[in-house]
């Protein structure tokens, strides 16, 4: 039995109605506790803010398009290199760091769980074995069935629980946690060098259309009872004009789940653009927010950009390639047979561009005028918009309008006349800033019942204390005492161990992945389908049984059962 | 003025390269207290050179260092170096002025890979020969040398000023294959012959006095021109790379 | 008893629907695989202990006295050599790179002889790539350039390309066209719709031409590139762009020619250019059956592919320094560790010379080329036969190699961590 007390914390904990009261915090086996023994390891925290660890709902950090980010930038990998020091192994790298890199930097600034964002079923296993090499934090996958051709002939032949079946198949046999759309539709059709405009544009061959693609998902997923609801990297990210493409898919989801939302629609901030080319290229973020606002059953994320060199990757493959032609920089692509695609490019975000400008603005009026926290969540979709060691810099902006209008004042010129930012006044508080990078990220992804992003007993005892006295701190002036703040926890708290002191990892740790296995009854396990065993056979070229992740590959398995409708 | 003379020691039968980044004369300023690496292991500069300092300086543009002894296989004299001078007597080892900035570096002997890669300014005279990636850039980064100037008397090996960005490259002898490949900027001076210059570049100038082997079928002929006294050949391209940079021929060989 | 859906641990293919007949601790029969990979189910007479070199003779030692020698011999070294990689899975391949990190040596891999070039290509352009089974069921036009399947890769055309059940294709047989690159008449090439000889060094130019001419800039062409005649030229680029999907795989004839990498750069760049307008695709041949893996699992966990250099404490590459020949050709490691290769069977004299010359450990199931040079050799269990792991295929799709059959040799991974086990509490003291 191992006992911590955390003395005299400032706790902000949003899921437990905890708003800043001074109180202690006991953790016995790795759990939160009411009450420990005097034999307690004490840990005083007097004066500082503590929250639950962070969790990042949407991060680009392990599997094989990210690998190849690393793969393909040996000039990334030397901006950033650390030796093996203490219990911490060598890392490289800055936009796409390794491993332990993502690892160490994650814990340091006080997260505990991160989600990776895209994860090709068929490669799923190079997932899990990055995820065991990311060792402080807990894990799970979003998993891509954008293009999945048995799910797109399903919805061809209107079977909606044929789809969900399928994605209950796949999603036990890859260890995947929720349901990843990545411009559906558009990665197939990228397999021919085509893309599809927006959600009422058919899929080649499979006819199907976009919007079909999301309703039907959204429906499986609800029938399935997965955690979280379904992921949307909606269609057309990165065009002028996208936002009625986007207005489009967030109306296509109704409400359909009493705890959480029913669409959680990520990096906005990409799609979220007027304009009919880039001269007239605009801010829509106006209209985004206001169908936020109205619409409970809508999650969105933000998407932030921050000035700087980063490297981008999406499973959006044919999005890559158009960014590519605008850079002229190297590309790679990587479709995945019969399931999605992938797309990485390096790119730099520019103060002095105009188009740059504009979308470092949209991300942050997303968070400024969605009205509540919960519903529009603090990432940069990392890397794509910066690396996720500059969040604290994103939590900066978003508390002090001041340091906004400091910003503002060194962007393109032109930038005012496009965006609504400079007429926005709202400086958000300690509690929304907790909401948007913990609490509502656990909501959001439906992990709150398993102990994650709050501090009630029961709870996974992950804590991040920052060495920031709310009670002395002026956010709206002293924004760069917020930033180091929140860079470096004075200690991270992971599974009940202290994991990382003042900017200092300090034990080796080690991962759970979580994943979801939903139950589902005889007449609907896709592994005694006569047909959809004849096609895999037939067009993929891994045998089936050769296809699912074994359990080994997690380091801590934490399986989540689901009682379907099938 | 100050002259720093090191003298690397014996090493017996040692193979073991030695990474000497410390040695530039801003260091020396403070001292001799630095230190070198021999694989994974640190030694004081003492260990490895026998050290003699005469007269003092208060800025690095007044320090000279002088290397002797059988250094070719020193790595990584004068990197980041930004003023004064270095002398090497004899050979020079790997990534000799890598990302330097001002000064001068003048080896009298051979350069081994990478001399001045990533050159951002000042100068680096080789009396010998260069090997490969001379004035050139890193792995998978898009620019190479962007300022500067590297002057080679003898031979250079392949991928010479690789990435040129900006700066002035000269050999006074042959090349090997492939000298400015990728160059997107910067002056690339060859008095003898090469293999495949210019191939994939984007913009800058190449000057080939000798004859191109193996000339690449993408440039396109422009005619002959007078430069510097000579007649030479004029191509633009490379064509296939939507190229709009300047190559220079004395004389040139298609492997047709 | 029999084994269905093995995975086959010889080549970059890394087939999975072999099926091996086992009779008590002996594969017996091997069905689907093709002939190297058979042989390698088969096996051959192993060595049945570790064994250490005492003056002209070897005497068979337990394995924890070796693996104790190995772990003193990296320890007291200044710049370690660790090396091979690509014939092991890749939780092995995971302990190796601790203990690079650890000790401060060199690790590097097979890639360093044989896709290195290609690394270094896509880490300046990067890489437009796909599974197989992208091309398997789209491609309607196949190049394969310096590279021979029919030799190398024998079920790459059967199983994932030409001869394949292709999904968009009605007659897979018939509806692909093949052009080959060579310069020579490979067996390949025999096979091929268009033959391309190209005069040897030439594929640069080749290449170069072959993109201006798909740019339209056809007229800047002298009527005859390395020997290949512009017409020619031009029918090879229609080709590509009247293809709904082309996959190019290249091979050891493209990346170890004079221009090296540069060669392959100009394949992406070809290809990049020829997604303006159509589908394209390029993909190595890679070799080993694991060597992928190997480059994926040094990515994740140092950053760089292979050729990376530790003795500083943090990660250095530099591919023509950090590779193995290079650090071995000029003498500048003092001991070598050996997983899952056999470099005195591949590697320049001046190196293998060195390697005389330092204390050498290797890990492998048979006496091979590289036993000669060794002080000490570990006889481990084959992947895929006697032990089990991770493996990637030429295309990056992650495998789980099966284990067949039991026996009592340690895996790579099982002598590995004990090793590095006792490394650590060597530095702990």
């Amino acid at each position: 039995m191992t006992e911590l007390l955390v003395k005299n914390a400032h706790v902000i904990d949003p899921l437990s109605g905890i708003n800043g009261e001074t109180m202690d915090i006991a953790i016995r086996d790795g759990k939160i506790v009411e009450e420990v023994s005097a034999a307690a390891e004490v840990i005083d925290a007097r004066g500082m803010l503590t929250m639950p660890g962070g969790i990042d709902s949407h991060t680009h950090i392990c599997g094989t398009k990210v690998n190849f980010g690393r793969y393909m930038s040996p000039e990334d990998m030397r901006a950033g290199r650390t030796p093996r020091r203490g219990p911490m192994h060598a890392t490289s790298g800055y936009s796409v760091p390794t491993t332990y890199g993502n690892s160490y930097r994650y814990s340091v600034m006080g997260y505990t769980t991160l989600l990776e964002g895209a994860m090709a079923p068929l490669e799923a296993r190079h997932t899990h074995e990055e995820f065991t090499y990311t060792p402080l934090q807990d894990t799970m996958a979003n998993t891509l069935f954008d293009g999945n051709w048995s799910i797109m002939e399903a919805i061809r032949d209107g079977d909606v629980k044929r789809v969900a079946a399928i994605i209950a198949w796949t999603l036990s046999a890859v260890k995947g946690f929720g349901v990843k759309l990545t411009n559906p539709g558009g990665t197939e059709a990228w397999q021919w060098g085509k893309n599809v405009s927006c959600i009422r544009d058919p899929v080649p061959y499979f006819g199907v259309t976009p919007a079909e693609i999301i309703r039907s998902v959204i429906e499986a997923n609800e029938l399935l009872h997965l955690p979280h609801s379904v992921h949307l990297h909606c269609n057309n990210l990165g065009t002028p004009g996208n936002y009625t493409c986007t207005l489009g898919s967030l109306g296509l989801a109704p409400d359909l789940n009493p705890r959480r939302q029913t669409l959680y629609a990520t990096h906005v901030q990409f799609h979220a653009y007027g304009g009919s080319g880039w001269k007239d290229f605009s801010s829509k973020s106006e209209p985004i927010a206001n169908l936020v606002n109205m619409r409970p059953q809508v999650v969105i994320d933000m998407g932030q950009i921050l000035f700087g060199r980063t490297t981008t990757m999406t499973a959006d493959g044919p999005m890559e390639f158009n960014l590519y032609r605008l850079h002229h920089e190297k590309w790679s692509n990587h479709d995945v047979e019969l399931e999605t695609g992938s797309g990485i490019i390096p790119v730099i975000y520019r103060r002095k561009n105009l188009v740059n400008s504009v979308m470092w603005a949209i991300g942050l009026e997303l968070a400024l005028l969605t009205k509540s926290p919960w519903q529009c969540l603090l990432t940069t979709d990392n890397p794509n918009g910066a690396p996720f060691v500059r969040y604290p810099e994103i939590i900066g902006l978003l508390m002090s309008r001041r340091y906004r209008d400091a910003e503002f004042a060194t962007i393109h010129p032109d930038t005012g006349s496009r965006v609504p930012l400079p007429a926005i006044d709202r400086e958000m508080d300690w509690y929304e800033i907790a909401v948007m990078t913990r609490a509502g990220q656990a909501r959001a992804l439906g992990i709150q019942d398993l102990g994650k992003g709050h501090l009630a007993p029961g709870a996974d005892a992950d804590v991040a204390i920052y060495p920031i006295r709310i009670d002395e701190v002026d956010p709206s002036a002293d924004y760069q005492k917020v930033i180091d703040g929140f860079s470096r926890t004075e200690y991270t708290i992971k599974r009940g161990r202290v994991v990382a002191r003042r900017g200092e990892c300090v034990v080796h740790g080690s991962n759970s992945t979580l994943w979801v296995r939903p139950k589902v009854s005889e007449n609907y396990d896709m592994g005694k389908d006569p047909e959809f065993v004849e096609k895999f056979d037939r067009y993929y070229t891994v045998r089936m049984s050769n296809y699912p992740v074994q359990e080994q590959y997690l380091n801590r398995s934490r399986c989540i059962e689901t009682e379907t409708e099938l | 003025m100050m002259r720093v003379n090191l003298t690397l020691k014996p090493m017996g039968s040692w193979s073991i390269p030695i990474e000497a980044e410390s040695i530039i004369p801003a260091n020396f300023l403070s001292g001799t207290d630095l230190t070198v690496w021999r694989g994974n292991r640190e030694l004081g500069l003492e260990e490895a050179f026998s050290v003699s300092v005469v007269g003092g300086a208060d800025r690095a543009e007044d320090v000279e260092i002088v290397l002797a002894g059988k250094t070719a296989r020193l790595k990584r004299v004068g990197e980041y170096m930004d003023a004064g001078k270095i002398t090497v007597l004899g050979d020079i080892g790997m990534h000799c002025g890598n990302f330097m900035t001002g000064g001068t570096i003048e080896i009298q002997g051979n350069a081994d890979g990478w001399l001045g890669r990533e050159m951002g300014g000042g100068s680096i005279i080789c009396r010998g020969n260069a090997a490969d990636y001379c004035a050139s850039g890193y792995r998978g980064g898009r620019k190479g040398m962007t300022g500067g100037r590297v002057e080679v008397y003898g031979r250079v090996g392949d991928f010479l000023a690789e990435n040129l960005a900006g700066g002035t490259v000269i050999v006074h002898g042959d090349a090997g294959d492939m000298p400015g490949a990728e160059m997107r900027g910067g002056t690339l001076i060859i008095h003898g012959d090469c293999t495949r210059p210019a191939a994939n570049m984007k913009d800058g100038a190449c000057y080939v006095y000798g004859t191109a082997r193996w000339m690449l079928p993408t440039f396109r002929n422009l005619g002959t021109v007078r430069h510097e006294g000579r007649t030479l050949i004029q191509f633009t391209g490379d064509v296939a790379n939507r190229g709009k940079g300047n190559l220079f021929v004395g004389n040139y060989e298609y492997l047709d | 008893m029999n084994v269905k859906d093995a995975v086959c641990p010889f080549c970059g293919c890394l087939c999975d629907d072999i099926e091996v007949e086992i009779e008590g601790d002996r594969v017996v029969g091997v069905t689907n695989a093709c002939e190297l990979g058979a042989t390698k189910f088969l096996g051959g007479e192993r060595l049945k202990s570790p064994i250490r070199r005492e003056g002209k003779a070897w005497k068979e030692i337990s394995y924890d006295e070796a693996i104790r020698y190995a772990a003193d011999m990296l320890l007291d070294a200044e710049r370690p050599l660790l090396y091979g990689w690509s014939g092991t899975h890749g939780e092995a391949q995971c302990v190796g790179v601790h203990m690079a990190e650890l000790v401060r040596g060199v690790i590097d891999n097979t890639s360093s002889v044989c896709h290195g070039p290609s690394v270094l290509a896509i880490q300046e352009v990067g890489h437009p790539g796909c599974t197989l089974g992208v091309v398997k069921n789209r491609a309607d036009l196949l190049i394969y350039w310096g590279s021979n399947p029919i030799d190398a890769h024998p079920r790459h055309l059967s199983r994932y390309t030409c001869y394949a059940e292709g999904f968009f294709l009605e007659n897979a047989f018939r509806d692909r066209k093949v052009v080959v690159v060579d310069v020579r008449k490979t067996q390949t090439a025999n096979i091929a719709d268009e033959f391309v000889r190209v005069r040897p060094g030439g594929d640069y130019a080749i290449l170069s031409a072959l993109r201006a001419i798909v740019r339209g800039k056809t007229d800047t062409i002298p009527r005859m590139v390395a020997g290949v005649t512009r017409d020619q030229l031009v029918r090879v680029a229609d080709l590509c762009l009247n293809a709904k999907f082309g996959a190019v795989y290249f091979g050891l004839g493209l990346t170890m020619i004079p221009g090296k990498y540069k060669n392959i750069r100009n394949a992406i760049e070809l290809v990049t250019e020829l997604n303006r307008h159509t589908k394209f695709t390029i993909s190595a041949m890679r070799g080993h059956y694991n060597v992928y893996g190997s480059n994926e699992v040094n990515t994740w966990m140092t950053g760089y592919p292979f050729a990376i250099d530790f003795s500083r404490g943090i990660a250095f590459y530099n591919p023509g320094e950090t590779t193995a020949v290079d650090v071995l050709a000029r003498k500048e490691c003092d001991a070598a560790l050996i997983v899952g290769s056999d470099p005195a069977a591949h590697f320049p004299r001046r190196c293998i010379e060195h390697l005389a010359e330092i204390p050498v450990v290797q890990l492998d199931p048979y006496p091979n080329a590289t036993t000669a040079f060794c002080k000490v050799q570990i006889p481990v269990a084959v992947t895929g036969v006697d032990a089990e792991g991770t493996a990637y295929r030429m295309d990056g799709v992650p495998i789980r190699t099966r284990k067949v059959l039991s026996s009592d040799y340690l895996s790579d991974e099982e002598v590995l961590s004990r090793m590095y086990a006792l490394m650590q509490e060597a530095l702990k003291r």
